[in-house]
């Protein structure tokens, strides 16, 4: 005899999440939808109102910034563990994604087990997400696979998405010695069908392969240059409109490879600005941070690399806060991971 | 799918094989007249199409570029400076070949089989070239190639539906090629979306010109070592002899064998960066006191 259970289905699946954010009339953001099934687990602590409260560009910007950590049990992925996660940011809303401490992928058996992790965002006009989560750390001897896929509805939408990788556990010696590891970062646009043109388009991808095709002959760990962290900044839209600038003026600033400092150009009077920046350049220096920013198709693309995880995560930290506006609009939270 | 090539290949290879020993017997049964068998007019065609755009005299301007050569050279300063920087070159030709297999390989692939996409072709190989450097490169080049095809080889290869020996179907296939071609380049002027990289177009001009795709894809590799070798040359890195042995050298020969191998059944979609630190050296490019290349 067949048993009907009184309770509805789960509707959930293992390693399956979704996180909505919509604005409850007239202008209360709220966490509509909150779920996820192990090994995700999903933790959203109380909303807070952004610190610094910009009028002056006249936005109308939503009284509660959400966040949301993901996270992982065990805090890391197992090898053949899939994660999917959905996350739909509404219009007018605002949603700082966090992780806790780096991702770990840890040790397969066997090299062709790939673990998953997925990630979709649809971002509505008019509202901003804030990714800038720890890196990602595979373990020697792994092979992970990653997609973060960002939907623009009309191109509009702002985005401020961070990715990076590193090494391994290097106080153990690891230097890149990883199977295979995928990272995929795609933004897409749904375009507007009546005026003809195509219903989506790709707009970026950044995907990068590490694995032992290629033909060079050389180790990965040779193929990397002494680098053990790459990362990706992705920055699109109208929230971050002044950050981008900041990103491509700084890069712009930049000493010149290979140039000579004659005695000639040192101007006797910096202003704290200045010096700031002559700070941060020489700390790249020790740390061993290398960077270039551009202005591609309506983004600006941040590549960086450095020595030491900390190279990085200092960096990017010191950009973040010297700018501000992150800080102003999504509140100290949304930097937790650089801390 | 990887027996059938190599079912294909064995195949060939035993073709070739046969034929050898067919013209071996040939001329040892009359040495004095023994019958030079003419290939077919079509390997002829093709032949010739591959010398057109193998010739370094080919106008795209890639003698501008150094693909990251020139960048990479300024971040790996030899010490003593003294020092000779060609192992360090032999090393970046790996990873830009390297690199651009992973990246543009298969857009060459695609434009070729399937020249009707060219248009999202293009626009995704513009969404997933991160740099603006080797975007201008990419761009400057597939505009020239282009304009080759506009000004130069049109009027030759443009016509003839079921010259070259061609089946009708092949023929047709030929004409529609060519006439998305004609759009494109028609299309470029007004439209804001289109923007002409190399790689796909290089596979669709490429089809057109009837070059088998196997030599299309060796060439379009082939092509990017040659200019970075000879932007060694420029950069003072080794001298004219040396650059022509490691052109000739049967390393360079099985790596990019080996590369069309790895690649041709690439999918678009899961074209990638797999050398991170090649986007840091071209975009920081930029970045030089002195250049000599414009990337």
């Amino acid at each position: 005899m067949a048993f009907t259970s009184p309770f509805a289905k789960a509707a959930s699946k293992p390693g399956h999440g979704s996180i909505v954010v919509a604005l409850l009339p007239p202008d209360t953001p709220v966490l509509r939808t909150l779920s996820y099934q192990y090994p995700l687990k999903l933790v959203a602590p109380d909303p807070l109102p952004p610190s610094g409260h910009d009028d002056k560009d006249g936005s109308t910007a939503p009284s509660l910034v959400h966040t949301v950590f993901l996270l992982t049990y065990g805090g890391g992925i197992v090898a053949g563990d899939s994660i999917d996660l959905a996350v739909r940011l509404e219009t007018g809303t605002r949603l700082v994604l966090l992780t806790q401490g780096s991702t770990k992928i840890f040790k397969t058996a066997d090299p062709s087990m790939v673990s998953i992790q997925k990630m979709t965002v649809t971002v509505a006009p008019n509202s901003a997400l804030v990714y800038l989560p720890d890196p990602v750390q595979p373990f020697a001897q792994t092979a992970f696979s990653q997609s973060q896929i960002y939907n623009l509805e009309n191109e509009e939408g702002s985005l401020c998405v961070c990715d990076w990788v590193t090494s391994g556990r290097s106080a153990r010696g690891e230097n890149w010695d990883i199977y295979e590891y995928k990272s995929r970062n795609e933004v897409w646009t749904s375009g507007d069908k009546a005026k003809g043109i195509k219903e989506t388009r790709l707009l970026l991808r950044d995907n990068m392969i590490l694995d032992k095709h290629g033909q060079t002959g050389i180790p990965l760990a040779e193929r990397m240059d002494g680098y053990s962290v790459f990362g990706t900044l992705i920055i699109r839209g109208t929230v971050f409109a002044h950050l981008s600038k900041f990103f491509v003026d700084e890069f712009e600033a930049l000493p010149r490879i290979g140039g000579r400092d004659w005695g000639d150009s040192v101007s006797p009077d910096l202003t704290p600005k200045e010096q700031r920046r002559l700070d941060r350049q020489q700390r790249e220096k020790t740390n061993g941070v290398v960077w270039s920013a551009a202005n591609v198709r309506g983004f600006v693309l941040v590549k960086f690399a450095s020595r030491e995880v900390e190279g990085s995560r200092n960096w990017l930290r010191d950009m973040i806060r010297e700018e501000g506006s992150i800080l102003g609009a999504f509140g100290e939270r949304a930097v937790l991971c650089l801390k | 799918m990887s027996t059938t090539d190599s079912d294909q290949q064995s195949l060939k290879d035993e073709i070739a094989d046969l034929e050898r020993r067919l013209q071996d017997a040939k001329s040892r049964l009359s040495p004095s007249d023994a019958i030079e068998t003419l290939p077919t007019l079509a390997n002829d065609a093709a032949l010739h199409a591959l010398f057109l755009l193998s010739d370094s005299a080919l106008p795209l301007g890639s003698f501008a570029f150094s693909s990251g050569l020139e960048s990479y050279l300024a971040h790996h300063r030899p010490s003593p400076p003294s020092a000779s920087q060609v192992p360090s070159f032999y090393a970046f030709l790996r990873l830009s070949l390297s690199t651009l297999a992973s990246t543009a390989l298969p857009y060459v692939l695609a434009g070729y089989r399937s020249p009707e996409d060219i248009e999202t072709l293009d626009n995704d190989f513009d969404a997933s070239t991160p740099c603006t450097v080797a975007r201008r490169a990419s761009i400057a080049q597939g505009r020239a190639l282009l304009t080759v095809w506009d000004r130069s080889f049109k009027t030759q290869y443009a016509g003839s539906t079921t010259a070259n020996g061609r089946s009708e179907t092949e023929g047709k296939a030929h004409t529609s090629a060519v006439e998305i071609l004609t759009s494109f380049s028609k299309d470029l002027r007004t439209s804001s979306h289109l923007n002409a990289h190399l790689a796909p177009l290089w596979g669709v001009v490429t089809n057109v010109l009837s070059v088998p795709l196997r030599d299309s894809a060796y060439l379009f590799l082939f092509s990017h070592a040659r200019t970075v070798i000879s932007a060694a040359v420029r950069a003072s890195v080794m001298g004219p002899y040396q650059a022509q042995s490691v052109l000739a050298g049967a390393e360079l020969q099985k790596r990019i064998r080996g590369l069309v191998e790895e690649g041709w059944n690439k999918k678009v979609e899961d074209a990638g960066q797999s050398v991170p630190v090649m986007d840091l050296w071209v975009g920081r490019h930029e970045k030089l006191y002195s250049r000599i290349f414009n990337s």
